[in-house]
């Protein structure tokens, strides 16, 4: 028993192991001086396929999403987790709004998660907004993300809490860093 | 002199049959000609219908073409769109990366998406009920393809490559061979299509070759329908004219044999010595003189019908004044008119305008017409001359009239068209006896037409004719020249 739980420990580590050098390199690059940068907010839509039936989450709901401790839609698809690569803004404002996690938590949540068997299947990472927005359409039961200028009508736009990405108070944004003169 | 008769007789049938045969040719060439204008016409018109026809197939025979070339293209790429569609499904099962999952995905949607374009214009094509139920079947099986390659590819982006290759076993392989059994019915179809064509155009072939046999066969046979018509033609002109040269000569020797018989016995009787006395002598002295006079006047109209026929005979027109004219041939006609126990009534216009004409020549048609009125002007025996001006309806200028009317025998309407014809004598005139050679109304017409104007004729049987010289009123030019002439003849008199 404790054999097989060295071995498990082992792989938990070799799977954290480029993540923590990938966060050691995005602490390499100098952050811009605040008197450079000012902030912006960008709503972040949260899409599903048009075949979802689902039309409004909560944010708590959509934690559990995102955490992956919910695993189907109320239509017995099995949800699946569209994220962008680390580092993107959409995917930090998803960490920092609905998971509450930075990217290492995040990482060893599902490492665990998929481990224990809680989760099902590990969310899938696409480079590119068209990318997610492809996916989802393609997939019934994807759940993913996307500024409000990358969704057509291919795929649905959930409200959250009622409440859709240009309402007023609407809380999920991209904090935009934008240079200043 | 009998000699002289003869030869005379004989030289007129050679001098009149070659312009009868001019004459009688010009109307077989003109009947000819008619006959192949219109059979060119009836050719041209044909041709045009098989031409028009052969290009009909040809046209035929380029829209097959183009469409079973199209036909194959289009099926062509619906069966590489609809491999492509199934080809990209799989390839996405090979990777594990989203992104290029993604791609494939994108790939295959756009192939399907051209397949299903061209499902739906194959069905917008289709014409005949089997074509349409196959297009039917194609589009339903497609979809249920789809639905299948659907399901297979969320499995594929989910990551459940197993539940994936299920799918795709159970449900896509079978909906997919359908789709290809499918598309090789379409190909089918469109080969029998063609096939189909072919025939037709086959068979269209066939008729254009009847047809333009046909076309061949009417030709040759409306050709020789016009050969044989010319023929014909000919022929029959042949035959009137040799009838009327027998005519011509047999009324030519009867009108000569009356004269000739009274001077063969008046000669005998001179020679026999029965004549005695002076006064005998003088009486038939007269006589021989009348009668040569009058086969002497036969000869000489003879010979100017002849002359009038070649267009030997000119005639200078100048204005005339017709009063004088008239007056002149009332006086030569006089006695004839008197002998035969006929009346003149004479009514001349007052200020007649000067008619364009020649003096000999208005005399020549005027006697005629009043020789004729004679001849023809039955019991009542009354001549009527009116010379009057009148309103050329054509050309809304005027003419000079003289008209000659009797209340003879009349001319029946059928005779109406042929009395102008040279030696024409209506057959009730013959069973009259009354003797003529059939010159004399177209010798009228004839130097009429020379000066420039035309005779024309109202007659009704057993009422009457009346024969009318239309003459040109002098214009300007004409009277100057007339004054400058008469100027020059004066002076040469003086």
């Amino acid at each position: 028993m404790s054999r097989r739980m060295t071995v498990l420990l082992i792989a938990l580590e070799l799977a954290l192991w480029p993540q923590a050098e990938a966060a050691d390199l995005f602490a390499m690059i100098p952050e811009p001086s605040a008197v450079e940068q000012n902030t912006q907010a960008d709503p972040l839509a949260i899409v599903v396929n048009r075949s979802n039936p689902v039309d409004e989450l909560s944010l708590s709901e959509l934690r559990k999403v995102f955490l992956g401790s919910r695993s189907h839609w109320p239509n017995g698809r099995r949800i699946t987790i569209v994220m962008r690569d680390p580092g993107e803004p959409e995917r930090k404002a998803i960490l920092r709004d609905v998971c509450g996690m930075t990217e290492d938590q995040l990482k060893t949540h599902f490492l665990r998660g998929l481990f224990t068997g809680e989760i099902l299947v590990s969310p899938k990472v696409l480079s590119s907004p068209i990318g997610v927005r492809k996916f989802i359409f393609n997939v019934p039961g994807a759940i993913g993300y996307l500024r409000v200028r990358d969704v057509d009508d291919t795929i649905k736009v959930l409200r959250i809490d009622g409440l859709l990405p240009d309402d007023k108070h609407y809380q999920l944004h991209i904090q935009s860093q934008v240079a200043m003169e | 002199m009998s000699s002289q008769l003869k030869s005379a007789f004989d030289h007129r049938p050679r001098s009149l049959v070659p312009n009868l045969d001019r004459f009688l040719i010009a109307t077989s060439r003109h009947n000819a000609s008619l006959l192949i204008f219109l059979v060119c016409c009836a050719v041209a018109s044909i041709g045009a219908v098989v031409i028009r026809d052969m290009e009909n197939t040809n046209a035929k025979t380029l829209e097959m073409y183009a469409a079973s070339v199209r036909g194959l293209q289009n099926i062509g790429e619906l069966q590489y769109e609809a491999q492509e569609t199934r080809r990209s499904t799989l390839y996405a099962l090979t990777t594990s990366d989203s992104n290029l999952q993604v791609e494939y995905a994108d790939q295959s949607r756009n192939a399907d998406q051209r397949v299903t374009n061209g499902i739906a214009e194959y069905t917008k094509q289709t014409r005949e009920v089997e074509e349409s139920a196959l297009a039917k079947r194609l589009a339903m099986d497609w979809e249920n393809y789809l639905s299948v390659r659907d399901e297979v590819l969320a499995s594929i982006l989910e990551g459940s490559i197993k539940e994936a290759v299920s799918y795709d076993l159970s449900g896509g392989v079978p909906a997919f061979e359908r789709v290809r059994l499918d598309l090789n019915e379409v190909k089918r179809l469109y080969g029998e299509d063609a096939s189909k064509s072919q025939a037709r155009l086959a068979a269209s072939s066939r008729r254009s070759t009847w047809r333009l046999a046909g076309i061949q066969g009417f030709t040759l046979l409306l050709s020789g329908a016009a050969i044989w018509a010319i023929q014909r033609s000919r022929m029959l002109n042949t035959i009137q004219l040799a009838k009327l040269q027998m005519e011509f000569v047999a009324s030519v020797s009867h009108e000569l044999r009356t004269p000739l018989a009274v001077l063969n016995s008046a000669a005998d009787n001179i020679a026999d010595g029965l004549i005695e006395g002076k006064s005998t002598l003088k009486r038939y002295g007269a006589i021989l003189q009348h009668q040569s006079r009058s086969m002497s006047h036969l000869v000489d109209e003879i010979l100017l019908f002849a002359s009038t026929e070649d267009g030997s005979q000119k005639y200078v027109l100048r204005p005339l004044q017709l009063t004088s004219i008239i007056d002149s041939i009332v006086k030569a006609t006089e006695g004839i008119i008197r002998d035969s126990g006929f009346v003149l009534e004479l009514k001349v216009e007052p200020n007649l305008p000067l008619a364009l004409g020649d003096e000999s020549g208005i005399s020549k048609c005027l006697q005629n017409l009043i020789s004729n009125a004679i001849k023809y002007g039955g019991e009542y025996r009354r001549i009527a001359l009116h010379a009057f001006q009148a309103d050329v309806m054509q050309n809304s200028s005027r003419e000079v009239c003289v008209s000659i009317a009797d209340r003879g025998i009349g001319i029946d309407s059928s005779d109406l068209e042929h009395i102008f014809d040279p030696f024409y004598r209506s057959p009730r005139v013959s069973a009259a006896q009354i003797h003529g050679t059939g010159l004399g109304l177209s010798l009228a017409k004839r130097i009429a037409e020379s000066m420039g104007g035309r005779i024309s004729v109202l007659s009704e049987v057993s009422v009457g004719s009346t024969f009318t010289l239309h003459l040109q009123v002098a214009k300007g030019d004409d009277k100057k020249a007339a004054t400058s002439s008469f100027r020059s003849s004066l002076s040469q008199k003086l």
